[in-house]
């Protein structure tokens, strides 16, 4: 008796829960607002995104993507999302588009779509601001050049620089930063971004310099950074590639480029 | 600042504790209910009952948390929107972070909680609750009177486990947009490059809520064991 009455009861409760929680589903599914671009990005990857002390949103992705809201008249509010549910929660419409510095990969290209890319950080050389090395052929002949192992730096030195120079491989950038600032490198060759950020704005890099060409080449560097969508929504695509062209040619990208960089961050046009 | 300098993120820390414990305490109450339904769905005559609560205790014990909460909060309206759009009338979804995490976490440990409710169960004497049908109670009053007050001595000391493995699991719906605080440290330690430090912070607040956990637990079980000599 005892046990049937809780059965009941019990059936009771369940059908209750169930309606609570259906409910909640609906309530949930109802606030959604259709015309305001709901924009994706991580907010823990400065310079680019980032949030500040205050939990606000800052850096070059936030700014850009401000910028592309307003070329393209739209209204855009922003949503945080840590980098391992990036793309989950694109698909499951928690946003609708991702600018948060992602890489344009073919592997990322079977789940989502890509705007052209906003921005390319090149790859570049740093040499002490005293030496005069001419990034040539004859001027790197003989040189020791410092790279992180397993990058796309790295793989593009060894194929097109080892044999007029020494590559000497790193586990961490940090250490081929210690090896230049204490005289054993010549150069340095990497992310710019990362050269700069994490190298020539600190103590021991403030006698560095950026020196020779930007490296971009697609073989080994990729297509850059572009804006993540879902597949199909190919309105969203256009008026965020007219935006990128819009922004590039008013002053609207350099302006916001210069806060942050001392270079064209955008790469080859 | 004392001993660790947290750069002016100690305010976004705080944050993320007070969501923490938040997520935590709703969590732990829906566990709690889910956990005494599952028990009586355990001790029910019926079979399908007990096989839906036995298979629920098996599956939900079974799966990572950390699958399960991706599951909910990006399968299920994912599944959904294709569904839907298959048969012709898209349905968008719009789960709200903080009531799919709060619903998956209660979910998770409410399996825990009901095997943690059945031992407790099965702990108290058979002859108290034939005493209590011999005088007249009806079987919910016997649950209210006779069976709850003495399984919750039982139940406590598993419970306060369930609670700490549950606060600990809170970290992972940072996964989820909800701003706890595992992932306000990451991005404090991300921001200032100084990783050591706030996850250290942050193991030192969990460390903190644990600590007043258990003195709770300990005035509860010392509660619950009022009646009881030398206990």
């Amino acid at each position: 008796m005892f046990n049937q009455t809780f059965g009941g009861n019990m059936r009771h409760i369940l059908k209750i829960a169930t309606a609570v929680i259906v409910g909640l589903f609906f309530l949930a599914a109802g606030a959604h607002a259709e015309n305001v671009v709901r924009i994706g990005t991580e907010g823990a990857y400065p310079p680019f995104n980032y949030l500040d002390k205050d939990g606000n949103l800052q850096g070059f992705d936030i700014e850009i993507a401000e910028a592309l809201c307003e070329a393209a008249d739209m209204q855009c509010t922003f949503v945080t999302q840590s980098w391992d549910g990036m793309i989950p929660a694109l698909l499951a419409r928690k946003y609708d588009a991702i600018i948060a510095s992602m890489s344009i990969t073919e592997e990322r290209k079977q789940r989502v779509d890509f705007t052209e890319k906003y921005y390319q950080t090149p790859a570049r050389f740093v040499k002490h601001k005293d030496r005069d090395i001419e990034i040539s052929e004859e001027g790197l002949r003989g040189k020791t050049v410092g790279v992180q192992r397993a990058t796309v730096s790295a793989n593009f030195i060894n194929d097109n620089f080892s044999d007029i120079m020494t590559i000497r491989s790193y586990a961490t950038q940090e250490e081929a930063n210690m090896d230049i600032a204490s005289g054993r490198l010549d150069l340095l060759f990497a992310d710019a971004v990362v050269l700069q950020n994490g190298f020539l704005e600190t103590d021991p890099g403030s006698d560095y310099e950026f020196t020779g060409p930007s490296y971009t080449d697609e073989k080994w560097f990729g297509e850059g950074i572009g804006i993540a969508l879902r597949k199909g929504e190919d309105d969203l695509r256009k008026a965020f590639n007219e935006a990128i062209i819009t922004i590039r040619e008013n002053s609207t990208y350099m302006e916001i480029n210069d806060k942050y960089f001392d270079f064209d961050v955008y790469g080859d046009e | 600042m004392p001993l660790i300098d947290l750069q002016g993120y100690g305010p976004l820390l705080l944050q993320g504790a007070k969501l923490t414990i938040y997520v935590g305490t709703c969590s732990m109450v829906l566990a709690i209910v889910l956990g005494l339904i599952g028990v009586l769905g355990q001790l029910s005559k019926s079979p399908v009952v007990r096989f839906l609560v036995n298979t629920y205790t098996t599956v939900v014990r079974g799966i990572p948390e950390l699958v399960l909460i991706l599951l909910v909060y990006y399968g299920v309206p994912t599944l959904i929107q294709d569904v839907s759009a298959a048969l012709g009338s898209p349905v968008y979804v719009a789960l709200d972070p903080f009531i799919s995490g709060t619903a998956t976490i209660g979910f998770i440990y409410g399996a825990f909680s009901t095997e943690v409710f059945r031992g407790a169960y099965l702990a108290v004497p058979k002859g108290q609750l034939e005493a209590a049908r011999a005088c007249g109670m009806s079987s919910a009053l016997t649950f209210r009177r006779i069976t709850l007050p003495q399984m919750m001595r039982y139940a406590l000391p598993g419970l306060g486990n369930v609670w700490m493995v549950l606060i600990k699991a809170t970290a992972l719906i940072s996964v989820i947009q909800l701003p706890e605080l595992m992932r306000n440290a990451d991005i404090a330690a991300r921001n200032t490059r100084l990783p050591f430090t706030f996850f250290f912070a942050a193991s030192l607040i969990y460390l903190a809520i644990t600590i007043v956990s258990n003195i709770v637990q300990q005035w509860a079980e010392k509660r619950a064991n009022r009646g009881v000599r030398g206990a």
